[in-house]
């Protein structure tokens, strides 16, 4: 067997373990979501075969079979909603698991640097890397270091013999050169760097850091000839695999690399009959001396040699497999690819510190729209932090530690065991690497099921039960659900949000992770569960209308008026109730009634100033009406209940005579007029008023 | 007999048509309210939308597919027609919304609002037809608690229809008799009387005629005594109301001080400054008599060169000031001591009650002394001293007689009660008359009047009537609060005490009721029952500020060093113990519940025992609280607050949002019943800090003593 780190393929290899996930009969096989529109949807390997396995065992069909339904019945559902969510999260992702501090493992980048950065530290570092584009042309060595490599066969690999794990590498350094006078073409200078065994397929967990073969390019080679200016640089590999059969006709067109995906260009030619040759060539410097090839880990895939090399006006992007359109990606889970690590380095002694490569995401999606019993043999991502010596610390102990998966269901009462070698997530396959981190991560991202931890003498044991209290229900800013139409989107200028606060916490306090967070939890632990978003986390009402309040409105309290308008109404009628109250005293009092519920006076030494305020505001309203001596009798009153002095009936009084006066003096003859008519409306009105009494 | 047959079809037709014109009429008046209120929303919706047009608004942009989610589905419509594409957009799914709570309407309000008892149901609650079937004893019981159901038909209705009826009769009686000319002439010539006089009975044979189409309304002499009884209480609302004209008004008559000034002294709230107030049904009249000596001063500069003073010896000026304080002050003695009501029309129980007896006998008093000089005065266009007047003038001044209207005499008498002989502010005010024209018409009130204005300080008969039950009520628990034992946590009303002559002793209602004495009370100032309001100059929130020991607010007439009287305009005010009377209220939002239904929430942060807001609402009374509470516990919410021991807010109706906030054994916000300017109110108070967004809770428990009150809140929350 060929053991590969991704745990699934070796499971099912040694022995029959069943999917991990509830699966209806006979879906098997080829996706698992069947909902699903992706192409790229993956983790079908998990799920795939042997739904049933457990149960084949068993030898009672039937009621294994009824058993099987409540299992079902209890797992399938939130198991298909956390596939889906997986593959979206591979699409789409919303968060990176490297980034959650208990996947730190997981993160490559150190934040050690962070105490030391200055705002100047990002100038030095650009211009150190024009510098040093410049000075690698001459001062560096580029050495490569080859991990393997890949290639996908149709016969299992576990067959084939021990000669031939590995290939043999042939790195060749083209050089292209300026046309002279009389070439025709540009002359191509092929300089020959030497010549490796690279191991075939293989098992980074199992292979020691210092075994990979090295190849170096010394740095006078790119130092420009005496004859010729060279015009570029790249390097051509060439893989030459013994005993190779005629493989399917895989043409890659495709110059997919992880970061330099457009520069690399390939050809195939054939060399030998006995032996399938792959070539690839990469651009080291191009026509304009630029770098392209920076220090990293590179996966190249490698093309089969055919008759009639592809010329590059011929090239095209598409990859096909058997015929079928490949995505881009494809090409790197099927192979043939060939893996290395390309440094730039003055000392030719120094390997130990290579780059980490970060994973590519597609890197977990294997073979899922392909043939989902084709056992994976492209190296986990994670398997790369793995040569790296800086990761080292962080990967437990490698043992094989056996984790239990019991299912409980039918109120408890029923369970059901699977058992895994490794530390994938049964429902979105992420490889947590450390059990904490699983038990983490199971707990956090499926909270439909509830998991408890039980210490097991060969690993560990993972109750999952069905969470009954799960209600799905939305645990972040409501706002952001209730955003109110025509608002949330607005984009023709600023628009109010609802104020809500977020509690970051700077350095919150962690305990040290400790597998017994996830022992099945006394009473009472819950309630340290507390929601970090506080504020106006919820959608309000107006009290009056029950319509939502939208968020600009949320600084004005329209419900706090001292004089609701209903109120007001309700003053005025009540005084109009009364029927041996004449006209004027009305008039007065309703006007008084008003000024004062507007400006909720409470105390007696305000009243002075009120009345200079009454006479103030509503003196033209008291003129036209013809209100004065209502008025006076109104301050009299006040003074007669020990609340104004004499002084202010004065003041008021002469306010009100002036405003007349400037009145009069404005248009004295329209008042006149008005003081008739106005005056013979009173004495309608009081009749009016009489009539309506004897109605009564 | 003959005659009776078609009177009794033509009864029948005319009432018919009656009815129909009186139900016409009604669709008319509903159609043309439903058309004003459809104005009314039209108008509101039309400032709406020009609210919403002014915002600038997008709507919502549909995000493109691309890019998207790929297990997005798509909805294709696909046409038969070959040149027509597909047309496929991506399904949407819409994210659900909770419903709201249930809530019944109810009125904003900032301030308690007192309600007088509804002796009639007005409507039977519906609590859904399963309760409805069930519960068939409760409603018994409750419409037992009422003295009736509002819309059970009343005599009202019909009268006004009756009478109608009846004089429908008129014009066809009179053509038939005329046709019957010869059977029934003796019947004619009183007919004809009736006519012409058009105010008597109409003839016995109308009623004979609707008694035999009717029989179940009576016999045709009830009838006709119905509708004499009916006709009899339309004649006194004929004659003019009894109201004193205006003043600004050409009607305006001469009358005394009292009259003019009688309304604003009834329906002034010297609590609320306000007339009519919604809080306080019973207003005290103003005390005159102990007003302060400093106001009183008289002018001793000439005003001008025409000033009443170049011209009077100094001499005769000072006894004519002498006489006419006396005067003044043994009529404001009277007047203080007569709190008199308005009466208000549309109540229909103006009139039963039992009257307190000091009130009563007052009343009585003035209302037989002054039904002779109303009369005189009101029916002759000319008062007495009008009529008096002229002559007078004419001896005195011969060049010429300045004409004295009726408004300005007026005018005059209720200044000199408040300027004396401060001649010239009075003819400064009046506007149209010199000060010495005033001082001479002073001379000869004086001389003339002196009589006169003795009973001129008795009120006429209009203002005694006590104009609502509620305040008969007010005083009926204030004596029964005499009766009660007086335990040391009985809480009562406060009511300002009024009994002139005799000091705060344990007779006086303050004393009893083991209120302190307040700015309103009509006692001394001086008064050992009067709480002195505090000297704090720190923020009174510790128990060292006497205000804040007595659970009272500061008093901004009474504390001057705390700040309660500073700043009026501010937020910001030393003293943090007058939060409640000034509105000093948190900002709240109501938003469903985390716990049941509705709840409040609070916007910004607040400290510890800041005022959150004041539980407003209906000011009932315990009996009315008990009614209201039995139908509220079957609806299983409450929103009934014990204030004191004789009245309850209830915000069902009114109230603000803090009406919302729920029960809670753990709160974080406490209430409490403070005396606030004479006034019980409820604070809701931060138990602790609360933070923004915190939804609001406390305890309903108030006191030990309400816990059984509540019970059915509680219950509520316990199913929730």
């Amino acid at each position: 067997a060929v053991p590969t780190l991704q745990g699934q393929s070796g499971a099912s290899d040694s022995q029959p373990v069943s999917a991990m996930a509830p699966q209806k009969h006979g879906s098997g096989g080829n996706g698992f979501y069947a909902n699903s529109t992706s192409k790229v949807a993956n983790g079908g390997a998990h799920v795939s075969s042997g739904v049933v396995m457990t149960s084949v065992k068993r030898p009672k069909m039937e009621q294994v079979q009824a058993d099987h339904e409540l299992f079902l019945q209890a797992f399938e559902k939130p198991t298909q909603i956390y596939r889906f969510l997986r593959t979206r999260n591979l699409i789409a992702p919303i968060f990176l698991h490297r980034s959650l501090t208990y996947m730190s493992h997981r993160n490559s980048r150190t934040n050690s640097k962070r105490k030391y950065f200055g705002v100047n530290d990002l100038l030095f570092k650009v211009e150190k890397s024009k510098v040093d584009q410049d000075s690698h042309n001459m001062a560096s060595n580029l050495q490569l270091t080859f991990t393997g490599f890949f290639h996908k066969t149709e016969k299992p690999l576990q067959n084939s013999e021990n000669e031939e794990n590995s290939v043999s590498v042939e790195m060749l350094l083209v050089k292209v050169c300026h046309k002279k006078r009389k070439d025709v073409s540009c002359p191509v200078k092929q300089v020959p760097t030497g010549k490796k065994q690279v191991p075939l397929n293989p098992d980074s967990s199992q292979t020691k850091l210092g075994a990979f073969p090295t190849l170096i390019v010394p740095s006078h080679e790119f130092e420009p000839s005496n004859s010729h200016m060279v015009k570029s640089y790249s390097l051509l590999f060439r893989v030459s695999r013994p005993g190779g059969r005629e493989l399917n006709g895989m043409t890659t067109r495709d110059n997919v690399m992880e970061e330099l995906s457009n520069r690399k260009k390939r050809y195939c030619s054939n060399q030998d009959d006995g032996e399938t040759t792959f070539v690839a060539q990469m651009t080291v410097f191009d026509k304009n001396r630029r770098l392209q090839l920076l220090d990293g880990e590179y996966e190249v895939s490698m093309q089969e040699m055919e008759e009639s090399p592809v010329g590059k006006k011929r090239a095209t992007w598409e990859t096909i497999l058997d015929g079928k359109w490949l995505p881009p990606f494809e090409t790197f889970s099927q192979g043939p690819t060939l893996q290395f690590t390309l440094r730039w380095t003055n000392d030719t002694a120094d390997r130990g510190t290579a780059p980490v490569a970060k994973p590519l995401a597609t890197r977990n999606s294997e073979s899922s729209t392909v043939d989902s019993s084709k056992p994976s043999n492209v190296k986990p991502p994670q398997a790369v932090g793995k040569i790296t010596s800086t990761e080292q610390t962080h990967v437990e102990p490698r043992q094989k530690l056996r984790v239990y998966y019991q299912f409980l269901y039918n109120n408890n009462t029923q369970q059901q065991t699977e058992a895994r070698d490794d530390l994938h997530c049964p429902w979105c396959t992420l490889n947590c690497r450390k059990l904490y981190s699983l038990l983490k991560h199971l707990k956090l991202s499926h909270s439909r099921f509830i998991f408890n931890y039980v210490p097991h003498p060969k690993g560990a044991r993972i109750d999952v039960s069905i969470n009954e209290c799960y209600d799905g229900s939305y645990v972040g800013n409501p706002q952001d659900i209730h955003c109110q139409p025509g608002f949330a989107f607005s984009r023709n200028g600023p628009v109010k949000r609802t104020p809500v606060t977020h509690f970051l916490v700077c350095r919150p306090k962690r305990s040290k992770p400790s597998l017994s967070e996830f022992l099945e939890p006394e009473d009472g632990e819950q309630e340290q569960q507390r929601t970090y978003i506080s504020g106006h986390n919820r959608l309000y009402f107006h009290s009056d209308s029950c319509m939502p309040l939208r968020p600009q409105e949320m600084d004005v309290d329209s419900e706090d008026e001292r004089d609701p308008a209903w109120l007001r109404e309700k003053t005025v009628m009540q005084i109009d109730e009364f029927t041996d109250v004449n006209e004027g005293e009305k008039e007065v009092m309703k006007l008084w009634n008003l000024h004062v519920m507007k400006h909720g006076y409470i105390a007696d030494t305000q009243m002075n100033q009120a009345c200079m305020l009454f006479v103030e505001q509503h003196g033209t309203t008291i003129i036209e009406k013809n209100l004065c001596r209502n008025v006076l009798l109104h301050l009299v009153s006040m003074h007669d209940f020990g609340l104004v002095n004499t002084g202010n009936i004065d003041k008021a009084m002469a306010q009100l005579r002036d405003l007349k006066q400037q009145k009069d003096g404005q248009e004295q003859s329209k008042t006149q007029d008005n003081a008739d008519g106005g005056s013979s409306g009173d004495g309608e009105a009081s009749v009016s008023n009489f009539v309506k009494t004897k109605n009564h | 007999m003959q005659f009776i047959g078609p009177l009794c079809k033509r009864v029948k037709s005319e009432y018919m048509r009656l009815r129909q014109l009186k139900r016409f009429r009604k669709a008319e008046e509903i159609k043309a309210l439903f058309q004003s209120n459809r104005r009314k929303i039209e108008g509101r919706t039309e400032l709406l939308n020009e609210e919403w047009s002014k915002l600038r608004i997008q709507s919502i942009p549909l995000s493109t597919t691309s890019g998207s989610l790929p297990s997005k589905k798509l909805c294709m419509v696909e046409s038969g027609f070959p040149s027509f594409p597909y047309q496929a957009v991506a399904m949407r799914p819409l994210t659900t919304v909770a419903g709201i709570p249930f809530m019944y309407s109810w009125s904003p309000l900032q301030q308690n609002f007192m309600v007088e008892d509804e002796t009639f149901l007005h409507n039977i609650p519906y609590m859904g037809d399963e309760v409805l079937e069930q519960d068939e004893a409760f409603l018994e019981e409750l419409i037992d608690n009422y003295d009736g159901v509002h819309g059970d038909r009343g005599e009202a209705g019909q009268t006004c229809l009756f009478i109608q009826f009846v004089l429908g009769q008129y014009p066809f009686c009179f053509k038939s008799q005329i046709q019957d000319n010869a059977d029934f002439s003796l019947a004619f010539p009183s007919l004809g009387r009736e006519l012409s006089a058009n105010k008597k009975i109409p003839h016995d044979k109308i009623f004979t005629a609707i008694a035999s189409m009717f029989p179940y309304k009576g016999t045709m002499e009830e009838l006709k005594d119905k509708y004499k009884d009916l006709l009899e209480p339309s004649s006194p609302v004929k004659l003019p109301p009894l109201c004193t004209p205006n003043m600004d008004g050409p009607l305006a008559k001469s009358v005394q001080r009292e009259q003019s000034l009688h309304s604003f002294h009834t329906l002034f709230c010297r609590r609320c400054f306000k007339y009519d107030c919604f809080l306080h049904p019973f207003h005290a009249s103003p005390n005159v008599y102990k007003r302060k000596n400093k106001e009183i001063r008289m002018e001793t500069e000439p005003c001008g060169l025409d000033c009443f003073l170049l011209q009077v010896q100094l001499s005769e000026y000072i006894t004519i000031s002498y006489v006419f304080l006396l005067k003044f002050a043994d009529q404001n003695m009277q007047s203080s001591q007569r709190p008199r009501r308005r009466r208000r029309q549309p109540r229909p129980s103006s009139s039963c009650g039992p009257t307190p007896s000091g009130f009563c006998e007052e009343g009585k008093e003035g209302g037989s002394d002054h039904e002779t000089t109303s009369s005189s005065e009101g029916n002759s266009q000319c008062p007495s001293p009008a009529k008096l007047r002229p002559g007078e003038e004419g001896a005195e001044e011969s060049e010429s007689p300045p004409q004295w209207s009726g408004a300005e005499e007026s005018l005059f008498r209720v200044l000199h009660g408040t300027y004396y002989n401060n001649f010239c502010s009075i003819a400064r005010l009046i506007g149209t008359k010199t000060c010495r024209e005033v001082y001479e018409f002073a001379v000869k009130e004086v001389l003339i009047h002196h009589v006169p204005l003795e009973d001129g300080g008795i009120s006429p008969q209009k203002k005694k009537r006590k104009h609502s039950l509620c305040s008969e009520r007010i005083v009926l628990i204030s004596l029964s609060i005499c009766l009660t034992d007086n335990s040391s946590n009985q809480v009562y009303n406060y009511q300002p005490c009024d009994h002139p002559e005799h000091p705060c002793d344990s007779s006086c209602s303050c004393v009893m009721t083991q209120n302190f004495c307040e700015k309103f009370c009509q006692c001394d100032q001086e008064c050992q029952n009067r709480f002195p309001g505090c000297r704090c100059k720190t923020q009174c929130n510790t128990k060292q500020c006497p205000c804040y020991l007595a659970v009272r607010e500061c008093d901004p007439d009474l504390c001057m060093t705390c700040g309660a009287a500073d700043h009026w305009d501010s937020k910001q005010v030393s003293c943090k113990n007058c939060s409640i009377q000034r509105g000093l209220k948190k900002h709240l939002l109501l938003a469903p519940s985390d716990v049941a239904g509705w709840g409040t929430f609070i916007k910004e942060p607040v400290q510890k025992n800041e005022l959150i807001s004041e539980y407003c609402g209906e000011l009932i009374s315990q009996d009315e609280a008990d009614r209201r509470g039995r139908i509220y516990d079957k609806y299983m919410s409450s929103f009934l607050f014990n204030l004191n021991n004789d009245f309850v807010v209830d915000a069902t109706r009114k109230g603000n949002k803090i009406r919302f906030a729920n029960h809670s054994v753990n709160p974080n916000c406490y209430a409490k019943v403070v005396m606030v300017n004479g006034d019980h109110r409820i604070g809701i108070f931060a138990k602790r800090a609360i933070q923004r967004g915190e939804e609001l809770f406390f305890d309903y428990r108030y006191s030990q003593a309400d816990a059984l009150k509540y019970v059915g809140i509680e219950r509520e929350i316990d199913i929730v």
